[in-house]
């Protein structure tokens, strides 16, 4: 009776220690980082990748539709130059090689921010949904950094000046309320940088020049 | 009270039984996995709560309908670029079309590279908060990403990636809870940031104020760890997004035909 009941509490033990086991190894190999979030993170992370999804079937839609217009002009022997034309203004448009006109937002930024809170902005409205950015007369590429000492600011080794101004094409409602909102970028630099000022003025059309860079890379070869 | 003699201790043993023995060898491997359960928490803090659950099943599910669309994606445009270039030779104006269109695409990063580079990786830092310390701090954020990712930029890098998503004119470098999402994907650490550049990108980089700045703040204060690696070949993937403009148009204008001097709103 006592051999029994100490291979109960073996097997017991036993039992535990495996379970243990695998719920380890199980949640290592799991580990996306997810494990991390609360509830309230979680459901904005949810809330930001179905966006992402459907910006993305709506991506395959458009890209499935060109791709039929090209099978059908090759099909004729035709070569599609009217759908090269409009792939090739889109790509253009899209990527700053070509100035574009749209409604959006003008930003004012007048006194002393530093350049990091200037990257935190344009971080913002590329996040709130901006097509186009500039900064004065510069159409914001990815490379085009703002840096500097605060007072001194520069954007390709030319001073930005004070004030200056961030003009974002899209939609000027949604980006107006994204920069805005209560906790948004502009109360956020109103506590760090209060002698700064930063007016947000949502305009009709906005005109953004092309960038005057050469951005196919000279080091970089295309994968084929 | 005097220590027992050798030959005590050893009858004392001698009347354990063995199921005890096992019992305690088994005890403390039971301790040992509870404890290095608890201690693989890291700094990171996790959250048990009912509704979690689901919502992390959520999560997983739409990126992998992301990774599937932007599969897809990459497709069709494989094939897209294909038929053009069947098109070509056949009218010098399409030839010259397609090689803008290649061009455009390689500025706008919708064709992966490859090329002389750098890799770097950033990971949470292993040390021990210490008292009155914010344990954020200890963690890379989407800010340290964004640091290096601008860095490399200014030290002449002409092509960025982290994790496998690429940097185009559009991308977003996101704090979600002390993850990062980049294009609106879910990276999980470690954060792995690509570049291509020239041969020298590396010593431009080290020798920037910015990035010197960055080590001191955040590796020699906080421990966050940043390793690097110069292969011989970067690989960098091809932007995998929508590139639909809905509220951006071409410029109709004449003027456009040139380039524009300044930003300014039409009346």
């Amino acid at each position: 009776m006592s051999k029994r009941r100490n291979q109960l509490s073996l097997a017991f033990v036993a039992l535990i220690l495996g379970l243990l086991v695998v719920v380890q190894l199980r949640a290592q190999a799991a580990s996306n980082g997810l494990d991390q979030l609360t509830p309230t993170e979680l459901t904005v992370l949810v809330g930001n990748l179905n966006t992402r999804n459907d910006q993305l079937r709506a991506e395959v839609a458009t890209t499935q539709a060109e791709l039929s217009t090209l099978q059908a002009s090759d099909a004729r022997g035709d070569t599609s130059l009217g759908q090269l034309q409009s792939d090739l203004a889109r790509v253009r448009a899209w990527t700053g090689l070509d100035p574009v006109v749209g409604p959006g937002v003008r930003i004012t930024v007048t006194g002393p921010l530093d350049a990091a809170s200037v990257g935190d902005l344009v971080n913002e409205l590329r996040n709130a949904g901006a097509e186009a950015i500039a900064v004065n007369e510069v159409r914001l590429e990815p490379n085009d950094i703002v840096n500097g000492p605060i007072g001194g600011l520069l954007l390709g080794g030319a001073p930005l000046g004070d004030p200056f101004e961030v003009s974002a094409i899209g939609n000027s409602e949604s980006l107006t309320g994204s920069l805005t909102r209560a906790g948004g970028i502009v109360a956020q630099l109103a506590a760090t940088a209060p002698s700064a000022q930063l007016t947000v003025t949502p305009v009709d059309q906005l005109r953004l020049p092309a960038t005057t860079e050469d951005l196919v890379p000279a080091h970089g070869k295309p994968q084929l | 009270m005097t220590a027992p003699s050798a030959p005590g201790a050893r009858s004392r043993l001698g009347r354990i039984p063995s199921w005890q023995i096992t019992l305690g060898l088994a005890s403390l491997v039971l301790g040992f996995v509870v404890v290095a359960q608890l201690q693989s928490d890291g700094p990171r803090a996790q959250y048990a709560s009912d509704e979690r659950g689901p919502l992390v099943q959520t999560a997983i599910s739409l990126q992998s309908q992301q990774d599937a669309l932007k599969a897809q994606i990459l497709d069709l445009r494989a094939q897209i670029s294909a038929l053009e270039t069947k098109g070509q030779g056949s009218e010098a104006t399409a030839t010259d079309l397609g090689q803008r269109l290649q061009d455009a695409r390689l500025a706008a990063g919708l064709i992966g590279i490859e090329g002389p580079g750098v890799v770097l990786q950033l990971r949470d830092s292993g040390e021990t908060v210490l008292p009155g310390d914010n344990p954020n701090d200890y963690l890379v954020s989407a800010g340290d990403v964004r640091t290096v990712v601008e860095q490399l930029w200014l030290a002449g890098a002409e092509g960025v990636a982290v994790n496998g998503e690429r940097i185009t004119t559009g991308t977003a470098i996101l704090d979600i809870g002390g993850t990062v999402l980049v294009n609106s994907a879910y990276l999980a650490p470690p954060y792995q940031i690509s570049a291509i550049g020239p041969a020298d990108l590396f010593d431009r980089l080290s020798a920037s104020v910015g990035f010197q700045t960055f080590v001191q703040n955040r590796a020699q204060a906080f421990g966050i760890q940043i390793d690097y690696a110069q292969p011989s070949q970067v690989i960098l993937p091809a932007y995998a997004g929508a590139i639909t403009l809905r509220y951006a148009q071409p410029d109709p204008s004449p003027a456009a035909a040139g380039s524009l001097p300044t930003s300014s709103s039409v009346p």
